[in-house]
């Protein structure tokens, strides 16, 4: 299990966190009786736009969605919606972040968040946009960038599988990539990995919760772990056969790898954001 | 009537006989992980919903993709708006399950079925009538008023469903709470289990209507 909250890494900052709510900008926010929620719908309108142009321009390079258009004149028309989606979502969360600070400094969560955050804004600006701007070719210092932004991609989602409380929104990537992965298969392959994937849902469903009692969870939480885990791989299994398959797309494996981390690591740090309040 | 309805569906559908049997409703809410999967699901995929809508939308606007005729974008687009609208509203219907008395008596419940409303209207008028045309302006850089018009009201309507979905869960109003008359005459909060309460504090209890 682990536990990596920003007080474990700065224990000597507690007494400047515990004070933030309590000047402005954070007693701006907490002031107004709906101060806090405005600042969070600005914050999830913003994620919609970071949601919306991120997801079309990388489902484009992985050969579906607008396919008439090429990923270039995409990139061109969405750049601007998406740099005021991630500003809009730094500031709010800023915002947002010094009326809370005390939450957030105590959780495993918002360190995930903000590991997505920073690599969301590498995997975005420094990879896929490039990317997308040369209609697919991937050029030397986007694989630096993407080397870079998947390392820290990853570790956040290690982090997030691992925290007890909050490794169950590991599902949300799960869920995540079963739907790009549906958008992005074609013809029989694609009837083949849904029904692998039904299989597995009707598996857990029956062993969760007719083999094994729904509130038996001494033995419901190893059964889970598994089934996490098959789920994973028969996702990730599938979106590598999708590297090397399909048609129409430009770019190779490498493009279609960068879409697919562009898209995921906005989900991470979604995820990460909402379990802030369940962990 | 209704108000019978709500209570049977939360504290009754599902209960079985034994002492601590908790409804289908009370066992989601109280569920370890699953109400906040359905939660987090709900959020996210508003996220590929609102996006992808929004950018067809500024596209019937003029603002983006102007080069690009309309039918290029929304028929590739509005798929996955319609697969994600189907997600939305299956965990938003799960998640109004778990606690369908408290969200029926909340204004801002009410207020986002009535923008949602009319967003659909918004969405049936643009595909009756003003789709209708689509042949003559599809490759326009700007589209006619009537395409723009549903444009920005399709923007508006779901940045306020958007606003009252997340206001929804604060207690800012609620039955039971001094509050002024039209909020509680909004929230009809002289049925709802805490009864109602105005600005001066006169109370007037519901009828005990959980079960016993």
């Amino acid at each position: 299990m682990t536990d990596l909250a920003l007080e474990h890494f700065f224990p000597q900052a507690k007494a400047w966190v515990d004070g933030l709510g309590d000047i402005p900008p954070g007693s701006w926010v907490k002031g107004p009786k709906f101060g806090y929620a405005s600042w969070e719908v600005g914050h999830i309108i913003s994620l919609v736009m970071i949601g919306g142009t991120t997801i079309l321009m990388n489902l484009r390079l992985l050969g579906a969605g607008i396919t008439k258009v090429e990923p270039a004149v995409i990139y061109r028309n969405l750049r601007v919606w998406q740099n005021i989606g991630v500003i809009g979502i730094v500031v709010t969360g800023l915002l947002i972040g010094a009326a809370n600070a005390v939450k957030l400094y105590d959780s495993s969560a918002f360190t995930v968040k903000m590991m997505a955050l920073l690599a969301g804004v590498i995997l975005t600006y420094g990879v896929s946009r490039p990317v997308a701007a040369a209609n697919g070719a991937v050029g030397v210092m986007p694989r630096v960038w993407l080397v870079i932004g998947g390392a820290i991609f990853l570790a956040g989602l290690g982090i997030l599988c691992t925290t007890a409380l909050i490794d169950v929104g590991v599902y949300h990537l799960l869920t995540a990539l079963a739907l790009i992965l549906i958008a992005v298969m074609r013809g029989r392959l694609r009837w083949l990995y849904i029904a692998g994937l039904g299989a597995l849902i009707v598996a857990q469903f029956v062993h969760t919760h007719i083999v094994i009692k729904p509130d038996d969870y001494a033995h419901l939480d190893p059964v889970n772990k598994v089934y996490t885990a098959l789920y994973g791989a028969w996702l990730v299994g599938a979106a590598l056969v999708t590297l090397f398959r399909g048609r129409g797309e430009e770019g190779g494996p490498l493009t279609k790898l960068v879409a697919y981390a562009a898209i995921l690591v906005w989900v991470l740090g979604a995820t990460a954001g909402r379990w802030i309040a369940y962990q | 009537m209704l108000n019978s309805f709500l209570n049977w569906f939360e504290h009754v559908l599902g209960k079985g006989s034994a002492l601590d049997a908790q409804s289908w409703s009370e066992a989601l809410l109280g569920s370890l992980n699953f109400w906040s999967l359905l939660e987090g699901t709900h959020l996210i995929a508003l996220m590929l919903f609102a996006g992808t809508i929004m950018v067809v939308d500024l596209r019937l606007l003029g603002v983006t993709f102007r080069k690009i005729r309309v039918s290029f974008i929304s028929d590739a687009v509005l798929p996955l708006t319609v697969f994600s609208f189907v997600l939305v509203v299956l965990t938003g219907l799960a998640l109004l399950f778990s606690r369908p008395i408290l969200y029926y008596h909340t204004i801002w419940f009410r207020f986002k079925m009535g923008f949602l409303a009319l967003a659909l209207i918004n969405i049936m008028v643009f595909h009756g009538r003003v789709q209708a045309t689509q042949g003559s302006w599809d490759a326009d850089e700007t589209p006619p008023t009537p395409a723009r018009l549903s444009a920005a009201a399709s923007l508006f309507l779901w940045t306020l469903v958007i606003i009252c979905g997340r206001f929804t869960p604060y207690d800012v109003y609620q039955c039971g709470k001094k509050q002024p008359d039209f909020v509680n005459w909004i929230q009809e909060c002289k049925t709802s289990e805490k009864g109602e309460q105005n600005m001066a504090g006169q109370r007037f209890d519901a009828q005990m209507w959980r079960a016993p």
